[in-house]
């Protein structure tokens, strides 16, 4: 499996020349080693290409949150985004649904194709991207609704048909159905936190989104609720697309098919940092042998 | 300064405390009880007012009720306590009050709550920081002012506008009604706006990422979500717009008329106490004793209602915390 990865990835131009420059080297050739990447992952998918990111800068305020990031992500597939505090992960998840547009003052540049559309072209509407790209986030966010209500919320406000039944998917699509049926009028606040984080994803479903996009979903929960929501992705994956953003690299490992790390880089000076992608490579790969000796640091729990 | 001194002189010359030395306060530390005792002091007062008022209302209601029955007070409709064959049915005054009230909630609920859903939810942080202060100073502009407005600007404008409208210009509830909601749009429109930015973002977030546009966030999950707060936003203007009186009293007229005409002068319970105590009414007749039975009446409304928003406001404060 890793040969033929390998061997694809090198009939791509920029394959050889990316690997051999990946090790401690300046910004552009760090750019290209991530073009490298997006062009070997661009022949290994089986369902097609959903993102196509192209040298995309994320700024707060004028300062870079994350730098030239070029990566493509496959459909039906989970790809996750690894990396220490400040690498900008969670920047780049949001770019995906144009969350970031919800920060006044983020600015993003290159761009991020949405089956070949660029979510940030002038003509394109956040609200009409979102309907498509749902998220779940790091600390469950449940309505102060009751149960059916906030699953009824999106497919309403959306004017979808058949409330009922699509709630009723949804909840049995999260593998909730079971807990919850008797009491889809109680506050959602009753529900535990890992239940709350299910609703969440039922929540998101509901809506019947092409890919979800989850940021750090686990962090707040205790690892028999991480097991349960672990499992339901392997499950969602057959259905839809997900990025998912996580600290835990067992996780990472665990449940991703491709993983992307990326670092925080400073300037000489070290006065800015910024997240920069080192490597993006199909998971197995990522953990056992990695290109760059940055990547295995971390992987490895030698740094971070 | 004692105090001071004789801990210095417990120290070794390295700087510890003599590790020797009995473990109880080097001086009595008086000063400390004293501030204690004054703070506690201040605290009481407002507690020893709220006695004091409902003390002074109540003795002479209760000499009032001694010659007045219960049943008289409460339930005819004849008010004309001033009067040589006095009659003293009190619903008029209240509903003078309760239709003035009425109309300056009519009013301050829905400019004040879209004022709070767009500070919250649309204005930039520069236009929300220059626009609340301007919108708080409003409550602090004296109700006199507010008085002099409606009688001199408002009641002609309108008078104007609609000819009929006014029965007796320049007086009228609604026109009173009017200038109280102007006076009490703020206290909706920043406690709304506090509550509905108390709401966690997330929520918002949630509500985004299922594709809903920035109104539905706004009305279908920030407003819900902050419903104790906003509810409570309104009880207390209601209990203020209960309570007005200098604009009452300019604006409402003063003929008790059983009517919710937004049309028709009105005198309100405040309107009452304000024009009675300050007229001729000797002390100790029944008829000054009317002012405190209505004032007692008053107090029981407000009280009433600043209990409730008081509640609504700590429900709200501990869904989120």
């Amino acid at each position: 499996m890793l040969d033929k990865v390998a061997d694809r990835a090198g009939k791509a131009a920029g394959g050889a020349s990316g690997r051999a420059k990946a090790p401690g080297i300046d910004v552009s050739g760090v750019r290209e080693a991530g073009q490298a990447d997006r062009r070997g992952s661009m022949s290994k998918s089986d369902r097609g290409t959903i993102f196509e990111l192209r040298d995309l800068t994320v700024k707060y305020g004028g300062t870079p949150a994350v730098k030239d990031v070029s990566m493509e992500i496959a459909a039906g597939e989970i790809t996750a985004l690894i990396g220490p505090s400040g690498c900008g992960k969670s920047t780049l998840i949001r770019c995906f649904n144009r969350m970031n547009d919800l920060i006044p003052s983020a600015r993003v540049e290159g761009s991020c194709l949405y089956h070949g559309q660029d979510l940030y072209g002038p003509e394109v509407d956040p609200v009409e991207v979102r309907k498509r790209i749902g998220m779940v986030f790091q600390k469950p966010n449940p309505f102060p609704k009751s149960i059916k209500d906030n699953i009824a919320f999106g497919p309403k406000v959306l004017g979808l048909d058949d409330i009922e039944g699509r709630v009723e998917r949804a909840l049995h699509g999260a593998a909730l159905w079971d807990e919850v049926k008797d009491r889809l009028d109680e506050n959602a606040y009753s529900m535990s936190g890992g239940q709350q984080q299910r609703l969440c994803i039922a929540r998101c479903i509901a809506v019947d989104p092409e890919v979800i996009l989850m940021d750090e979903p686990c962090s707040a929960l205790d690892p028999i609720s991480t097991g349960k929501i672990e499992d339901l992705m392997m499950e969602l994956k057959e259905n839809y697309s997900i990025v998912i953003v996580t600290h835990n690299m067992q996780q990472a490992a665990r449940v991703s098919d491709r993983t992307a790390f990326l670092i925080v880089e400073l300037d000489a000076e070290e006065r800015d940092r910024w997240g920069q992608l080192i490597e993006y490579d199909v998971t197995d790969k990522i953990f056992t042998n990695p290109a760059d000796s940055r990547t295995e640091d971390y992987v490895t729990g030698k740094v971070g | 300064m004692e105090a001071r001194s004789s801990i210095e002189a417990a120290r070794a010359p390295g700087g510890r405390l003599d590790p020797s030395r009995p473990l109880v306060a080097s001086s009595p530390r008086w000063g400390e009880r004293l501030i204690q005792l004054s703070l506690a002091l201040c605290a009481v007062i407002s507690v020893a007012t709220t006695t004091a008022i409902v003390i002074s209302l109540l003795v002479p209601s209760i000499g009032f009720f001694g010659e007045v029955s219960f049943g008289d007070f409460f339930s005819t409709d004849d008010w004309a306590p001033l009067t040589a064959d006095p009659s003293f049915g009190v619903l008029r005054p209240v509903i003078g009050t309760l239709s003035v009230t009425l109309w300056s909630l009519m009013f301050a609920i829905p400019v004040g709550l879209c004022s709070a859903i767009y500070l919250s939810e649309y204005a930039s942080p520069r236009v929300r920081k220059l626009v609340k202060p301007i919108l708080e100073v409003l409550a602090g502009v004296p109700t006199v002012a507010f008085g002099v407005f409606a009688v001199t600007f408002l009641s002609p404008e309108i008078g104007k506008l609609f000819p009929e409208f006014i029965k007796t210009p320049p007086f009228a509830a609604g026109i009173a009604g009017l200038a109280v909601g102007l006076l009490i749009v703020p206290i909706i429109a920043s406690i709304s706006d506090d509550a509905m930015k108390a709401v966690p973002g997330g929520l918002r977030e949630g509500a985004y990422a299922l594709g809903a546009t920035k109104l539905k966030v706004a009305t279908r999950v920030v407003f819900p979500a902050a419903i104790s707060g906003v509810v409570a936003s309104i009880v207390l203007a209601g209990s203020r717009a209960v309570g007005e009186t200098m604009v009452v009293l300019l604006a409402a007229g003063k003929t008790p008329n059983l009517t919710l005409d937004p049309g028709a002068s009105v005198q309100t319970m405040t309107a009452f106490i304000g024009t009675t105590a300050t007229g001729d009414v000797a002390v100790g007749t029944i008829a000054y004793d009317t002012i405190f039975a209505v004032g007692a009446l008053l107090f029981v409304m407000t009280f009433a209602l600043n209990i409730f928003a008081i509640r609504l406001v700590r429900r709200f404060r501990e869904v989120y915390e």
